[in-house]
């Protein structure tokens, strides 16, 4: 019986943290089918008396989102591809590999990560501008090519290999690079998918940084492309929660395909993203 | 492939010798144990024959070629890992053809060499298979074709056997007997249990501490045990072993006064202490109590006492009360004396290595 309450106590307080995590979504779906007034209307609606689905064509021609689309998708790729690459030679290095001064400079890294991503927008603007990068495709990405959160979470599952396997592809004639990417790299599978999800997703939903190192329409992405319905005249909440679900429709559609190997990732390592 | 070690020592961190002055010639052909307690260095010997590690000093030869300055990816062994360490994300046959892909074999060679290998070791039913749905006796053999792949001159097992259970690591010993008589491959086999090394090997390398004990035929190292390490080691049940000063004067007219004198430990192997005189291998008689005697089937196990300390003998051809006295006829063979050192001064044949 006592057994039985906990399981039922369990499952509500599963549920309602399930509904507090969602509410937010909700709101935004069912305002992206309000009309304006309804927007702003206190007490607060939760259901419109007429969906406006017209909301959605409406928010489609505000701005050319199919340019943001196709910036937001080139920016989060390449970032993600490439921050993976340098990250798993550094998991590597960190993992396998015996160099002076190896100890030193994880710490040193390990250290960055308690630096907030926030203090470091100034430095890094003016290490661009000084390049003469501001502006460019170049501005969106390079910065982010390097993740020390995901070389330690891949060093943390190299490091749990065995190192009978790696004597093993020496023995069978193996180079490192060739252990690195043919056995290493598919037995970690399940982290990388996870680092890999979680870098897409910050990248996909990047606001502050785009915002600060571009100003050109074409190259602005998705979520900087969100401004378009704040004006001097006010916001238009029905069209930018129209366009907000369309925004984050394609990580929804990724999570929910990749949520085990997220979470079978995360937890291995005994992290949170 | 002959092995040849040459004054080798190692030490991983530079302060502590792990292995010291290893001297050894391991012919070709011969499938050889390392054996020896837990920590004694034997896997450690095996990473420096495959060149995974570097000797601190000294050389390694191939035949006649130093190889001391290899790594590991030309020295081209085969080697087995106490684990297996197959590759978890590949099939049976993927994993045997492995080495064969990096030596850039063309791939339907490759796959008829590893199909053949699969068959050698008895998994051809197995190949598709991902090496975690295999039992541990299966992946063992995966592993041996694996080693066997690129047809190495040297194979090398790490404790191979030491995952599976009784009846198949028997099994499975005589199965890498076979293959290796059928491949002819020079195998170097390791192990801390003396039956397997004594059923399997040619030679057997006892190793302590980072010494090596003694280098021989099996019995050779029963008979002759070059020390009193190896004379405990070696032998089941295990030879019993007292103090010189354990006697009074039994062995004054048997042994040679000069060795006597030198002699610290005494070494008498249960087979033989016999309650009846055999004649002319008999070297001396000791008078012992009776403490406990045991019999099942045609085997008779009793304990003694002798002058206060324990002996155990199976050589008893009469049924024994508790309590009562017995002479026993110490025979020649499995009775040695040794040094301070533990070195053997006194019995087997002084000459044998
Ligand atoms: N990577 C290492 N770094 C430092 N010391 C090590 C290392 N590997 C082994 N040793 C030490 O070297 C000694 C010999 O180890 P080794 O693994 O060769 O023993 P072994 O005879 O194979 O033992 P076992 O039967 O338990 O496998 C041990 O004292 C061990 O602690
Ligand atoms: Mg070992």
């Amino acid at each position: 019986m006592k057994v039985k309450i906990a399981m039922v106590l369990r499952y509500v307080i599963l549920i309602l943290g399930g509904i507090i995590m969602l509410m937010p979504f909700l709101w935004m779906l069912s305002t992206s089918l309000k009309t304006q007034p309804e927007t702003v209307k206190i007490p607060p609606i939760w259901i419109p008396k007429q969906l406006q689905f017209s909301n959605y064509i409406d928010a489609f021609k505000a701005a050319p989102f199919a340019q943001y689309f196709l910036n937001s998708v080139f920016v989060t790729t390449v970032t993600t591809v490439g921050q993976l690459f340098t990250s798993i030679l550094a998991a590597f290095a960190f993992s396998r590999l015996n160099f002076y001064g190896k100890n030193i400079i994880f710490v040193i890294f390990l250290g960055t990560m308690m630096v907030p991503v926030e203090m470091l927008i100034i430095p890094n603007f003016v290490t661009l501008s000084k390049l003469h990068l501001v502006n460019t495709y170049a501005a969106l990405i390079v910065p982010w090519l390097a993740s020390f959160f995901t070389v330690f979470t891949l060093r943390q599952n190299f490091q749990s290999v065995p190192d009978q396997l790696y004597y093993a592809a020496k023995i069978d004639g193996a180079s490192d690079w060739h252990y690195l990417w043919h056995v290493l790299v598919p037995i970690s599978k399940s982290t990388i998918t996870a680092v890999t999800v979680l870098q897409v997703i910050g990248s996909w939903n990047s606001f502050m940084w785009p915002l600060i190192v571009t100003n050109s329409e074409n190259l602005r992405t998705l979520p900087v492309g969100l401004q378009a319905f704040t004006g001097d005249a006010g916001t238009n909440y029905a069209q930018l929660m129209a366009a907000s679900t369309f925004v984050i429709l394609p990580m929804v559609i990724l999570y929910l395909f990749l949520q085990k190997y997220i979470i079978a990732g995360i937890s291995k390592t005994g992290l949170k993203g | 492939m002959e092995v040849t070690f040459k004054d080798v020592s190692l030490s991983y961190d530079g302060s502590r010798e792990i292995l010291h002055h290893l001297n050894f010639t391991i012919p070709e052909g011969t499938l050889v144990s390392i054996l020896g307690p837990s920590g004694c260095g034997k896997s450690t010997t095996l990473m420096m024959i495959s060149g995974l590690l570097a000797p601190t000093s000294g050389k390694i030869f191939f035949g006649d070629k130093d190889v001391t300055k290899q790594d590991a990816l030309a020295r081209k062994v085969g080697m087995v890992f106490q684990n297996y360490a197959l590759y978890p994300h590949l099939t049976v046959l993927e994993n045997i053809m492995f080495p064969l892909k990096m030596a850039k074999v063309k791939k339907p060679e490759r796959k008829k060499r590893a199909l053949e290998l699969a068959k050698l070791v008895h998994v051809e039913d197995q190949i598709n298979k991902k090496p975690g749905a295999l039992s541990g006796g299966q992946q063992q053999r995966v592993a041996i074709a694996r080693a066997l792949a690129k047809e190495p001159s040297l194979l090398l097992l790490d404790e191979p056997l030491s995952n599976l259970d009784a009846r198949l690591r028997i099994e499975m010993r005589e199965e890498i007997r076979r293959i290796q008589q059928e491949t002819g491959v020079t195998t170097i086999f390791v192990t801390h249990d003396q039956d397997e090394a004594l059923h399997i090997s040619d030679h057997i390398m006892v190793l302590n501490n980072g010494d090596m004990q003694q280098f021989s035929s099996a019995e050779t190292l029963y008979d002759n045990p070059s020390n009193l390490f190896v004379a405990k080691f070696i032998g089941e049940p295990v030879i019993n072993t007292l103090e010189i000063s354990d006697f009074q004067g039994e062995l004054d007219q048997h042994v040679p006064a000069d060795i006597l004198k030198n002699a610290v430990s005494v070494g008498i192997r249960p087979e033989a202490l016999q309650d009846h005189d055999s004649g002319s291998d008999t070297i001396a008689t000791i008078e012992t109590t009776v403490k406990e005697f045991e019999k099942y089937g045609r085997e008779k196990n009793a304990q003694l006492d002798f002058h206060g300390k324990k002996l155990l003998t199976t050589e008893i051809e009469n049924n024994l009360e508790k309590d009562q006295k017995l002479t026993l006829y110490l025979q020649k063979s499995g009775f040695y004396l040794f040094d301070q050192d533990g070195k053997r001064i006194f019995g087997g044949d002084q000459d044998a290595k």
